[in-house]
């Protein structure tokens, strides 16, 4: 495959959360100056050609349609060329698959991909929740977000002999880690016992199973592999990426036991990447449910099918075990503001591929981060990203 | 005279849950009171009682619903004041687009209107084959003495112009304008009798008297009698020297079932040969009709299945399925209004349960408006068909987190259906007995009250679990 190479030369966040007291455009322009203020021998604003903007849902936040345009106005570049990428839970992965494409194609050498997204402006009620009523008028009535993984998590204990336990282990790690990362929605660590005695919210799953709704914003800056020393001494590189579909319903599914999206995604961005899983240092996954990263864990390879309970309650996937999982916390506990959500997990890969990650730091021997995300309705959407320190 | 129209099948139904007379008393400061109403879930009323009753009486009858000429309905109150009440009904039931038949309503004689109406219309041979329905779930007053009786159910019968086992014989009304219970335009409620004294003695026994007497010389074996106080019914019997009626025991069950109570309590005495008188009453109307069988009737020996049982619900249960006790606040509307082109496009995939057969691979798509491709090979050749109403649990969930107007819990289920479809659908109030591999059957329901008026599909409910 002929395509120029891709470099992230820079990458930053703010801090997730209940964040009332900002606006879209605000968060915007702060995780802009973030990721600005990360390039290690400066960014001039101006240098950006073009612009990728990631926001799932302005609806959550009274907006009907969102253009590509309040982003470079909100962040003073009003005026250069902006694409919204809306492609459900995805979105932000999508728009740096996008962004890398745009500079791969010779398009572009220098570009901005921004993920914002307002998910507490509005009531959980009217917000999130409200999806309940949406969609189609029977086949889908009463589908809230949970109702798209909990029959994964009630078919994974029936195939497998996964147990609550198993699912909480995870909500206890990501927690551990989101401990460790300043920009988390949650910095509390919590236990087993705690997950299971949380109140049920779409059962088998319990409220800590469930990642929160949170505000955020991330962004990365992307640049021709070979303009890279101009901005930076410690590149990191795309190596691949990928997305595949699904069918949307949950009764079209051929197995619910694992989602195909993300399988197809997988084979796909392994391929570009010329790499398999065990050359993965470290994995960014998508957690919005504790039984989502089980079920991302196996079809991404990590694990065996059906081994992903295990492997996580016996530490497989903790900062010290053989592949980390999600170390930023995860959506489970450094949250899931949809937009920002893909490149957020990005800004961690990076982070972790420099050594730069502090207290969360783990080996990458082998020099290579995994990102992830899927979704959307049946979750019939996967987006993989995959950056690498290795020069291409 | 209704010559020539014979009773082929019958079916009944009646709704989940029951509640006690005592729940309603202790709620207004009376102690005592006997019996139970049976009473609707939120996800259930008047047409989805009169669907089950009509699959049952169809299934009963060996027919293919295709060659069914007509539905004639009776229901006090169809559950759009203005609407397509019957179309829906009529699809929901699988009957052709071709069909006739009438919707009756207004007051709860519209039960035996609708009977005579279908026998009418085979006596004249305009139709050789008649649904009739009868179905009402009745709201009731809050704090009225006839509250705590205002219950719900269905009947159905299938009338043919020759081959049942029971025929129609005449029939007697008698008309007098005045009002009994009654509802007037734009109130939500029945409103109970004015005076019940009056109601007794100048209005109700003098009219019952002049049918019951000239049915009586008909040689009438058993008795479906109107019963509307719990006491009036016994009283007629008496005065009649009926013996008990047929129809007492349904009333003690299930409470008064107006529309279909005439019906609802004659049905059972069908499955023996013999004569039955049953009169319908309401709206300053009364009907008297006898119906005689040679043979016990197909389905008759189900009705009594189909009254029994039920869970025994609260007051305030009841009363938030009823819509007489709302939550405040904003409730989150449905993403498609019921007006607009995706209830056009899928009103029959919907309300007809249909999917879309692959010609290719056999895989059965649903719904099939949103199927233009075979999700397994591709193929855009399909042939639509009926799905199977019977399956097992695939996975499912228990959703507890929901915005107004959803009521948690509420199951959700991934279905595999017998002909080897596979549907996800809401379930209904059987959280406690899904388990995976169990046995379901889809059942018509009210998904929602939606701008006004209800919406309508298939819900798995739990075989052996509940009540009809």
């Amino acid at each position: 495959m002929s395509w120029n190479r891709v470099a992230v030369v820079g990458a930053g966040l703010i801090k997730f959360g209940e964040l009332f007291d900002q606006s879209y455009e605000q968060m915007a322009a702060g995780a802009f100056a973030a990721a600005v203020e990360s390039v290690d021998h400066g960014f001039d604003p101006e240098q950006v050609e073009a612009a990728f903007v990631a926001t799932q849902r302005g609806t959550l936040w009274g907006q009907e349609g969102i253009g590509g345009n309040t982003v470079p106005s909100a962040i003073g570049l009003a005026g250069i060329p902006c694409t919204r990428i809306e492609n459900a839970c995805p979105s932000g992965s999508d728009a740096f698959r996008v962004g890398a494409m745009a500079v791969a194609s010779g398009v572009h050498d220098v570009v901005l991909v921004i993920g914002v997204e307002k998910m507490r402006d509005k009531s959980a009620e009217e917000g999130l929740l409200a999806r309940a009523a949406a969609g189609h008028p029977i086949f889908t009535r009463g589908e809230t977000a949970p109702v798209l993984f909990a029959p994964f998590a009630t078919r994974h204990m029936h195939e497998f002999g996964t147990t609550p336990e198993m699912l909480a282990s995870v909500a206890v790690k990501n927690h551990y880690n989101g401990a460790r990362d300043p920009y988390a929605h949650f910095q509390n660590e919590i236990t087993v016992g705690d997950v299971l005695a949380s109140p049920a919210v779409c059962r088998p799953l319990h409220l800590l199973d469930c990642c929160p709704q949170t505000d955020g914003a991330a962004a990365t800056l992307l640049v021709r592999a070979d303009l890279a020393d101009r901005f930076t001494d410690r590149p990191v590189y795309v190596a691949g990426f990928s997305v595949a579909t699904d069918h949307p319903y949950q009764h079209e599914k051929s197995s619910c036991a694992g989602l195909k999206a993300t399988q197809l995604a997988a084979e796909r961005a392994y391929a570009m990447a010329g790499l398999s899983p065990a050359d993965i240092d470290c994995a960014e996954v998508h957690d919005c449910f504790t039984i989502t990263e089980i079920l991302d864990i196996e079809d991404l390879g990590f694990v065996d099918k059906g081994k992903g309970g295990v492997a996580s309650l016996s530490g497989e996937t903790a900062l010290t075990g053989r592949i980390p999982v999600n170390t930023s916390g995860g959506l489970l506990a450094k949250g899931h503001p949809i937009g920002a959500t893909g490149v957020a997990q990005l800004t961690e890969c990076w982070w972790q591929l420099r050594g730069d990650a502090g207290d969360r730091q783990v080996d990458m021997r082998h020099g290579n981060a995994l990102q992830h995300n899927v979704g959307g309705r049946g979750s019939g959407v996967s987006v993989i990203n995959i950056l690498t320190t290795n020069q291409p | 005279m209704t010559g020539g129209v014979q009773l082929l099948a019958v079916g009944a139904a009646t709704p989940s849950w029951r509640l006690p007379a005592t729940e309603v008393g202790a709620a207004w400061g009376r102690a005592g009171g006997r019996g139970q109403a049976a009473v609707c879930a939120p996800d259930e009323d008047t047409l989805t009682l009169a669907a089950e009753a009509a699959g049952r009486a169809l299934a009963a009858s060996g027919l293919q619903t295709d060659i069914v000429d007509g539905l004639w309905w009776g229901t006090t109150r169809p559950p759009f004041a203005e609407g397509p009440s019957h179309a829906v009904l009529a699809r929901a039931v699988g009957l052709s687009h071709r069909s006739g038949g009438a919707l009756a309503s207004g007051s709860p004689h519209a039960g035996v209107e609708a009977l005579l109406a279908a026998a009418d219309a085979v006596g004249a041979g305009t139709a050789q084959v008649a649904l009739v329905v009868v179905s009402d779930a009745i709201v009731p007053g809050l704090g009225t003495p006839f509250e705590a009786r205002a219950g719900a159910g269905a009947a159905a019968l299938v009338l043919v112009s020759h081959g049942g086992g029971a025929s129609l014989g005449p029939r007697v009304t008698r008309t007098h304008p005045y009002l009994d219970r009654y509802r007037g335009d734009g109130e939500a409620v029945t409103r109970d009798l004015y005076d019940g004294r009056l109601f007794r003695e100048e209005v109700f026994l003098p009219t019952m008297r002049e049918l019951g007497e000239q049915l009586g010389a008909l040689d009438v074996d058993r008795w479906s009698l109107p019963d509307p106080d719990g006491r009036l019914g016994a009283t007629l019997a008496r005065q009649l020297g009926a013996g008990t009626p047929a129809s007492a025991a349904v009333y003690e069950t299930v409470g008064d079932t107006g529309a279909a109570a005439a019906l609802l309590g004659a049905l059972g005495a069908l499955d023996a040969a013999g004569t039955i008188g049953l009169v319908g009453w309401g709206g300053g109307r009364a009907t008297g009709i006898t119906i005689t069988a040679r043979e016990p009737v197909r389905g008759a020996v189900l009705v009594a299945d189909a009254i029994a049982g039920g869970r025994t619900v609260t007051y305030a249960e009841a009363l938030r399925a009823r819509g007489q006790l709302v939550s405040s606040g904003e409730t989150v509307p449905m993403g498609v209004p019921p007006q607009s082109a995706q209830f056009v496009r899928g009103a029959d995939e919907m309300l007809g349960l249909l999917g879309a057969r692959c010609v290719d691979c056999g895989t059965i798509n649903t719904p099939p408006s949103i199927h233009p491709h075979c999700i397994s090979c591709g193929s855009a050749k399909f042939v639509l068909e009926p799905l199977a109403r019977h399956g097992r649990v695939h996975t499912f969930v228990v959703n507890e987190t929901m915005p107004a107007p959803f009521v948690a819990p509420l199951p959700l289920a991934v279905i595999d259906l017998d002909d080897g479809a596979r549907v996800m659908l809401q379930v209904t109030e059987s959280a406690a007995a899904l388990e995976l591999g169990g046995e379901v059957e889809l059942v018509m329901r009210r998904y929602a009250h939606e701008r006004g008026v209800p919406v309508y599909g298939y819900k798995a409910r739990t075989v052996g679990t509940e009540a009809r």
